[in-house]
């Protein structure tokens, strides 16, 4: 069936009352526009995709001194430097924070900052809505860390397997703060999920089809889908958690019955998925960096986005080859292994099409690209190690082994991470109007690249020799010695890269000012997000882009000459984008998502240590909602003809149905999904 | 460089190690050249099978990592090589390069090519998971609990449904036999897992999990808990110490004796001090035991929440303790892992006093929350008492 679609100008809703007032007497509607007050009641995406990336380095810190101390432990055999408790609480907390708190926001803030640039939108589908969910994710990881002060962090692996989690195994709170702290951050990734689809479907730019956007709006889009149908189920595992933590339920007590074999099942119906939710973005970044360097379309679009969206629907049929030695029987574990098999198909797709990019050429190696050709390759090895634990009989050696340590990171670290320090500094100019450091980039790729293998290769061969995860020390004489102390030196090698790349932000920062702004195009690239200046102005688009074609932005500078070469036709700047931005509409800030999110630790807290917080969060939380719903639509930007819709507050949420604002493109009917 | 110190290997006598023709590909050449060095040294290593069932999965695992091998350095390689080969010239033009945009027979090519090699590799892994998955008729059949943080093992050797051996931390097993396990748990998840002889299997509370174990020679295979289990998930490990078939026979018969009264005036004392201070939670079934006082106490189990403590009655035939964290019996030398039949060495004394002085101080426990040995505040004299009484439970 085909969509008709109208021109998407759904942010440029004519509407609301020119009079500010205070709703209900609390906010005025914030009117900064800079400083302090502007970042926390901005509803811009691009601000919260900023501030999505700085969090994540923030955690990613604490995730990484997590992981040294946990190197630090295991250099040697029988090290003292943590008891058997807090090592079990540093590799939780490790996990938890790198893949909740790291990896997760840092794909969210690439997705938040370029998908609705790449569509060629002002902004996202529900403005107020994306504040929320970051400011969720935020109090949720600010929540999750607090652990460490309020009695110890979680100690029952970020898998949390129960009956271990119960209260009698695990009676310190960690586990509460676990079950209640991913459960805030899953509020957040869900209202970000059901935001980011609603944006990749309906906010386009005139002319830009489904298959027509770019690779990494596609991947986001699949994992945005993912998000809203994996969420959910570990939402239910951790209430029933929490429900029998707190409230003595019996859902994981084995003596009234429970099997145990259901929270793993939960678990990694939501956890496989997951893993997808954490590569995709870093696919979808190298996807778009691999063409602009090597000067050539991406190979096989069209193989490119169905490879991403076969692996999203497989991803979902895969989940128990996590538990091939939990005694799920031969048939399951047989159709489990077969299935995870066939998921290696679209990701060596994946693989193959981009080694064919890079084919025939003219490849600049800039760091963006090394990091993408790390991509590639790391991936790679993660990927084959993965086959081989797909083989049911060999998984039930190798795993919860230091081999599968070894096959997760090369994937997430290796893969997701690899991907991200590309886009940092791709999409660096676009976003801060500055370069950040060329030379010094290729330093820290290079860093990076020899201290990750010297941390993660050498488990391979620790996990096959058979040391075990999760252990907090091993005994001399098992042979573990001498690769765990290259393993140590190897991440303390991966923290000077980190320490590096943030002097490269410093220095580069301060050294900008000598040199000349990046222009909107600096590196001759493909999609909508470099037509225009950099950084990226508050409306981002003059006027709404019409796009023809896949990589409209690159065509409208190659043209054909006689012999149907592509040549140069216009430069980027010819091209960028002039407008009269004076009609733009933006969405009024507000504080509401701010004081919404406040309520969900006051909860968490007071469900763990006194139900009178509770009581107060559960107040804030509902005088949130009222406060955001009678929050008034006033908004100083708007032409002075506006009309009242009744509830249009420029999220486009209320009003989504209101009559078209004038804009200089013609409204045109678009066929999609033909 | 590499670090290979000798020792620690099981140690079996008469018997020649069989070197396994192995190719590791270019991503494992590392390893080959660590293991070629140090396989001695590597007791868990899971690329050493010493049992059929072992053997199956490591000739199942070794071609996949050989193809494994091969895509890697292609894919290696080739990026590599193509992103050389075509890098920006410092004579470039500025022109574009061809601008193609796919080909939808490589595409299909490379979709239906790696799916087959797949098909291949999944059919043939399926078919070694039945392999294993049969259970022989005339095996062995042992009970195999785990809880925190130690195993236990029930040997039901008559088959009329009450356990006759019951023994922990050392399963005892006849070389050359199939052994089929029967895996549970007392408390959380655990995992038992010899890598030597198979793969793991988890033991989860309220299941059991079958799982065939064969040794194919006479020796000592070491194993360690899989599944994060808690606080000294590190320190539970365990051995399958396995016999000749007489000697197995032998062992067999004298576990189902009951402890005698032992002779010296020290070990009796220990005796009494075991039946008033350790029954709560250990049982020593016969005569030199403490099954009267438990049953005058009407004492079942173990005041634990998994409910069962190590049975002892046979305590000092076994080589490890704690769980397997320590070691029994030592050579003159004071090295561990001695040999079952090369026993009568020496009891590691040092490490038996320092266990009973401060149990938690040795290993990691929570005996608050009844998951493990209290501190008994126990005296030197005391100690003295219960290690001499200890070790003549043979």
């Amino acid at each position: 069936m085909a969509i008709v679609e109208r021109p998407s100008d759904v942010l440029a809703l004519p509407s609301g009352d020119v009079v500010p007032h205070d709703p209900l007497g609390v906010f005025a509607r914030p009117r900064a526009k800079t400083g302090w007050r502007a970042w926390v009641s901005t509803v811009d995406h691009k601000r919260i995709g900023i501030m999505y990336g700085a969090s994540s380095l923030v955690f990613l810190v604490m995730g990484g001194v997590e992981a040294l101390i946990i190197r630090a432990q295991l250099a040697a055999p029988g090290q003292k430097l943590l008891s058997a408790d807090l090592y079990n609480q540093v590799f939780t907390m490790h996990g938890i924070t790198m893949i909740f708190l790291v990896v997760m926001p840092m794909g969210a803030a690439f997705m938040n900052y370029l998908i609705p640039l790449q569509i060629g939108a002002r902004d996202v589908a529900f403005p107020r809505i994306n504040a929320l969910s970051f400011w969720v994710f935020l109090f949720g990881g600010i929540f999750l860390s607090s652990s460490w002060l309020l009695g110890g962090g979680a100690d029952g692996g970020w898998f949390a397997y129960a009956p271990n989690t119960g209260v009698v195994f695990s009676p310190s709170h960690g586990m509460d703060f676990y079950a209640i702290g991913l459960q805030i951050t899953g509020i957040a990734s869900l209202l970000g999920g059901v935001n980011l689809v609603v944006t990749c479907l309906n906010m386009r730019a005139p002319g830009m089809t489904m298959m027509k956007m770019p690779v990494f709006t596609w991947m986001s889009l699949v994992v945005q889908v993912l998000l809203v149908f994996a969420i959910p189920v570990i939402s239910v595992a951790l209430f029933l958690l929490t429900f029998d933590r707190l409230f003595d339920a019996n859902f994981f007590n084995v003596q009234q019955g429970a099997d145990p074999l259901l929270w793993e099942h939960l678990f990694w119906i939501f956890g496989h998925p997951e893993v997808y939710i954490l590569i995709l973005p870093a696919f979808g970044i190298v996807s778009e960096i691999i063409p602009v360097f090597s000067r050539k379309p991406i190979f096989g679009y069209p193989f490119m986005v169905f490879s991403g969206i076969a692996i999203g629907f497989m991803g979902w049929g895969v989940w128990a080859h996590h538990m091939f030695s939990s005694g799920i029987g031969p048939i399951s574990v047989a159709a489990f292994s077969v299935s995870t098999m066939f998921i290696a198909v679209p990701t060596g797709v994946k693989i193959l099409n981009w080694i064919a990019t890079l084919w025939g050429g003219k490849i600049t190696f800039s760091t963006p690209l090394l990091f993408s050709i790390g991509l590639v390759t790391m991936f790679t090895i993660g990927g084959l190690s993965g086959v081989t634990h797909a083989v049911a009989p060999a998984d039930t050696q190798q795993t919860d082994t230091y081999y599968i340590v070894a096959h997760f990171h090369y994937v997430i670290f290796g893969g997701a991470l690899f991907g991200f320090l590309g886009g940092f500094y791709f999409w660096w100019p676009k976003v801060f109007g500055y370069f950040l450091n060329d030379r010094r980039g290729k330093h820290q790729f290079w860093l990076t690249l020899v201290g990750f293998n010297l941390t993660f290769g050498p488990m391979h061969i620790l996990g096959l020799q058979g040391m075990s995860r999760r252990i907090h020390t091993y005994r001399d004489g098992y042979g573990f010695n001498f690769w765990n102390m290259v393993s140590t030196i190897g991440a303390f090698l991966i923290a000077l890269s980190v320490l590096l790349f943030f002097i490269n932000i410093v220095r580069s920062k301060r050294e900008a000012a000598s040199l000349p702004p990046p222009g909107p195009d600096p590196w001759d690239a493909r999609s909508l997000e470099w037509s225009i200046p950099s950084p990226t102005p508050a409306h981002n688009f003059d006027d709404d882009p019409i796009v023809t074609q896949l990589d409209d932005f690159w065509h409208r500078k190659y043209g054909e000459d006689e012999q149907g070469r592509m040549v140069p036709i216009a430069t980027a700047d010819e091209v960028a984008m002039v407008g009269d931005p004076s009609r733009s509409h933006l969405p009024a800030p507000s504080y509401w998502p701010l004081v919404l999110a406040a309520s969900f630790p006051l909860i968490g807290y007071g469900l763990i240590f006194n139900m009178v917080l509770a009581g107060l969060g559960v107040a804030v939380l509902v005088g949130g909602m009222v406060g955001w719903a009678l929050e008034p639509a006033d908004d100083e930007d708007l032409p002075p003809h506006g009309h009242d819709d009744g509830e249009g507050d420029g999220d486009g949420d209320g009003g989504a149905d209101t009559e078209l604002p004038s804009v200089d493109a013609e409204p045109e009917e678009v066929t999609v999904g033909d | 460089m590499l670090e290979c110190t000798r020792g620690h290997a099981p140690q079996v006598v008469g018997r020649t190690r069989r070197r396994l023709p192995r190719w590791r590909p270019a991503l494992l050449v590392p390893l080959g050249l660590v293991l070629a060095a140090c396989a001695d040294k590597a007791p868990l290593d899971t690329l050493e099978p010493k049992g059929p069932e072992a053997r199956t999965i490591d000739h199942l695992v070794n071609p996949v990592f050989a193809i494994a091998g091969v895509v890697f350095v292609l894919v290696q390689v080739g990026v590599l090589a193509i992103a050389w080969r075509y890098r920006k010239r410092k004579d470039d033009d500025g022109s574009l390069p061809p601008q193609v945009h796919g080909n939808t027979k490589l595409e299909l090519g490379w979709t239906i090519l790696p799916a087959l090699l797949l098909a291949g590799v999944g059919g043939a892994s399926v078919l070694t998971l039945l392999d294993l998955e049969e259970r022989p008729a005339d095996a062995l059949q042992v009970e195999v609990v785990g809880q925190q943080w130690w195993w236990e093992y029930r040997y039901d050797v008559d088959d009329d449904g009450t356990d006759d051996i019951i023994t922990a931390n050392d399963l005892v097993i006849p070389a050359g036999k199939p052994v089929a396990l029967s895996i549970t748990s007392r408390d959380v998840i655990h995992s038992f897992w010899i890598p030597s002889l198979n793969g793991k299997r988890d033991a989860v509370p309220g299941r059991a999990h079958p799982l065939t174990i064969e040794a194919d020679e006479p020796g000592v295979y070491r194993g360690q808990c899989t599944e994060f289990c808690g606080l000294s998930h590190g320190y539970m490990q365990m051995r399958v110490v396995a016999l000749s078939p007489t000697d197995y026979a032998a062992w067999a018969a004298d576990q189902q004796k009951g402890a005698e009264v032992p002779s010296g005036d020290l070990a009796e004392q220990g005796m009494e001090l075991f039946r008033t201070t350790c029954s709560q939670c250990h049982l020593v079934s016969g005569e030199g035991g403490n099954e009267q006082t438990r049953e005058d106490a009407g004492i079942e189990g173990a005041a634990l929440v998994s409910g069962a403590a190590p049975n002892l009655t046979h305590f000092a035939s076994r080589g490890v303790f704690a769980g397997g964290v320590f070691d029994l019996w030592v050579d003159q030398d004071g090295n561990g892992e001695v040999d079952p039949d090369e026993r009568g060495q020496q009891l590691n004394v040092s490490a038996l006093e320092a266990w009973l002085r401060d149990p938690p101080a040795e290993k990691p426990m929570y005996p608050d929350g009844l998951r493990g040995m209290p501190n008994l505040n126990l005296t030197e004299e005391q100690i003295d008492a219960l290690v001499a009484y200890l070790e003549t439970l043979e």
